[in-house]
This record gives structure tokens, sequence and C-alpha cells, in this order.
């Protein structure tokens, strides 16, 4: 069993009229019992590069919880390396305020601000949302050569069965979906919570020398995660910070 | 100007080399190289089961388990350390900022994070799991605006 343990000491002596000396030390286990966490995405460094103003500066995924287990006892490292005072990187989650009104300000729920050398240590729930889903119903007289195109990917027909074209569908990969075939009909999925993807026939396209179709049908609604972690930089002249993620 | 450092290491043999990550930052005003925070709230305190409580409010919530944070000024480099010093590995509480969970810290777990108390929806809540945990906490800030009772 990996073990892996965290750390933090915080020392003052002129802060209170007595000196702080705090130290804890926490061997990172599963949720609820006493193995080791045993997967990480190591220790990452990146600078942003932003084009703009300082008031267009978009914030930067840093984990998107559908890429992890939720509810588990995953810990979130960041680091902002800047030694600029003045620099910071504001830390949120996508945070989900159910039926207010964003404004530019409240559209992420915002942790805080890690200014230069600052860094932050905490849980990370994970919790994904949920993934747009919907199927495509291979219907009447298709024939070798005919093309399924969706997602960028073109996919040839080898003959004129139903099945045998849905199943050839299904084997593809696709960048952004994954897939599931049950006879003629198959089933995509985004890879990601999105509460803004609809498919019709305009994104999957069909090209048949007869009547062939594939019929789509919206089987789950995208909902986005709330707990996507991002941050965002103060400026656009370059910043760099570094993070890693210790999870299930 | 008062000096507050805080410093973490991560340490494991989850990965074929060794890990061994360390960063040591002094608590500053925002914005500054010369002026560390030097005001400290802390506490030491049992949180029961059944309900959500605000550990730090933002506002001068009476409902606050710990001292209320009256007024904490916003856009500021104030950070939170909370510790669950629960022993029980199945003990856990659950932390939120503004109704939004962040995560769970288990029994012997910590967390260190900058807390931005930009209006009053901004407390920092907790809920107990699995029995009554003992939390410490401590939050250091640039100061707050008491509010006259």
């Amino acid at each position: 069993m990996a073990t892996t343990t965290a750390t933090i000491t915080i020392n003052s002596t002129d802060l209170l009229s007595d000196e702080l000396a705090l130290t804890a030390t926490s061997v990172l286990t599963k949720a609820a019992t006493s193995t080791g966490v045993e997967q990480t995405t190591g220790l990452a460094r990146k600078t942003t590069a932003v084009v703009g103003s300082t008031a267009l500066i978009d914030s930067v995924v840093l984990y998107r919880a559908d890429d992890y287990t939720a509810d588990k006892a995953n810990k979130v490292y960041i680091k902002n390396t800047s030694s600029v005072a003045a620099q910071y990187f504001t830390v949120y989650l996508t945070g989900d305020r159910g039926g207010e009104t964003h404004t530019p300000s409240n559209a992420l729920t915002e942790l805080g601000r890690l200014y230069a050398n600052d860094w932050a240590f905490f849980p990370w729930n994970a919790t994904a949302g949920t993934k747009e889903a919907f199927t495509a119903t291979f219907a009447n007289t298709w024939a070798a050569g005919d093309t399924f195109t969706f997602d960028g990917v073109t996919v040839v027909a080898g003959g004129s069965g139903l099945d045998e074209n849905a199943a050839a569908v299904d084997a593809t990969h696709f960048p952004n979906w994954t897939t599931s075939v049950a006879s003629a009909v198959v089933t995509f999925t985004s890879r990601t919570s999105r509460a803004d993807l609809e498919i019709d026939s305009t994104e999957a396209v069909v090209v048949t020398a007869g009547d062939g179709t594939a019929a789509i049908a919206t089987t789950v609604e995208g909902l986005k995660s709330a707990s996507d972690i991002y941050i965002k930089p103060s400026v656009e002249t370059g910043m760099t910070y570094e993070t890693m993620l210790i999870h299930e | 100007m008062a000096t507050t450092t805080a410093a973490v290491t991560l340490t494991s043999d989850l990965l074929s080399d060794e890990m061994s990550v360390s960063a040591t930052t002094t608590c500053m005003k925002a914005g500054t190289t010369a002026d560390g925070l030097d005001m400290m709230e802390y506490g030491y305190i049992d949180i029961v089961t059944g309900d959500q409580f605000d550990l730090l409010g933002s506002d001068d919530s009476t409902g606050s388990l710990g001292k209320p944070v009256a007024g904490i000024m916003a856009n500021k480099a104030n950070k939170v350390y909370i510790k669950n010093h629960s022993t029980d590995e199945t003990y856990y509480v659950s932390i939120m900022l503004d109704a939004q969970a962040i995560g769970k810290l288990y029994g012997g777990d910590w967390m260190f994070i900058p807390w931005n108390a930009t209006d009053d929806d901004k407390d920092i809540e907790i809920t107990a799991s699995g029995g009554t945990n003992k939390i410490c906490y401590a939050l250091f800030h640039e100061g707050k605006t008491l509010v006259a009772s």
C-alpha cells in the first residue's frame, strides 16, 4: 500500500503574544478506510497564456469532476509560483446556484485568491454532472459506401446490414463521445458533463445512396458538473502555477 | 508587521520515483510583500451530526458555531485552516462554501485554502457524519468591520 503524507506547519513568533507553532500531519487514505490513496496526477506546472485585456481573462480548468470518482478522499494542491506581490490566481469551483440568475461575478463559486507564493491544499468531492446521451437508430436501406459522420469522424458502411453498420459505428473511437450498441441502435454518451449539447441530424450526418437513415433522439439531457476546479490569473502577461491531485 | 509562514510537505511512495513536494508562503496582505497578515481567529470545537453549521460566517450570522467573523474584508488574502481531529477513520466533515460542496475531511485530514468573503453568502459551512467530529480551525485575515450589537 502506498503511503502519502501531507504535513502543514504554520509558524509565527509575532502574530500573537505567544508563539504560534502549529503542525499537522495527515496520512492520506481512501475514504473511510486506513488504506492509502494510490493514484495521483503527479505534480504539474503550467504558465497561463492569455490574449486580451485583463478584464477579459478567462479561467483555466484544472480538474474536471467527470474524470474522477465522486465523494472520495481526493486532495488538491495548487501553488502560485509568481513572486510578484500583486499577481494572484483566483480559485473557483463550478458551483450550482440552481434557480439564481448568474452575473459575471458569481457565475462560478469563488474560493479565494492565491497571491505570490501562496498555496492551497484541500479535499475535493468531484461531484460530476450528467452526461448528454442520444441514440442513432439505423433504418431503411443502407449500402456499402454509405457514410455516417459525427464529431469529425466519418464511418463508411461495409455492407447493407443495419446491425452491421451500427456495430461499425460503435467500434469507432469518437473524440468527445463514447458509444454502445444494441442491434441497430447506437447510443452516444458525452465524455463530459455539459448542459449546452443538443445533437440532431445537422451534427450526425448520414449520406446514403438509398433511403438509409440514422434517426437521432436525445435520451439524456446533460447537466454541468458543480465541482470542476478552475483558476484565473490576475494578469494576462503569463503566470505560472503548480498543481497536483491525489485521488482514489 | 507580523510574520506568519505556512509550509506544506507532500511525500509519497505511490509513484515509481519518490515524490516530495514542498511549498512555503509567508502570509502577506493582498498585493504586498512587506505587510503580513496580522489578525487571527482560532477555535477547537465539536461538530455534532444532523445539521449543517456555519463554521466561519462571512456576515454577522448568529448561526456560526465558531466566533462569527463579522464583516471579513473581501478581495483580500485571507487563509483558512481546518483540521478534523477525529480518530475514527469513518468519521468525516463535509466542507462547503456558499452552499457548494468542496470536499470531505476524514479523521486526521486537514485543509488550507484562501477565502474570499465577497458577500454575505460566502460562509464556510460544515456538516459532520459518522458521529461528533472534533474540529480545529484558524482564520488568518486582514481585518474586519465589526457589527454593532
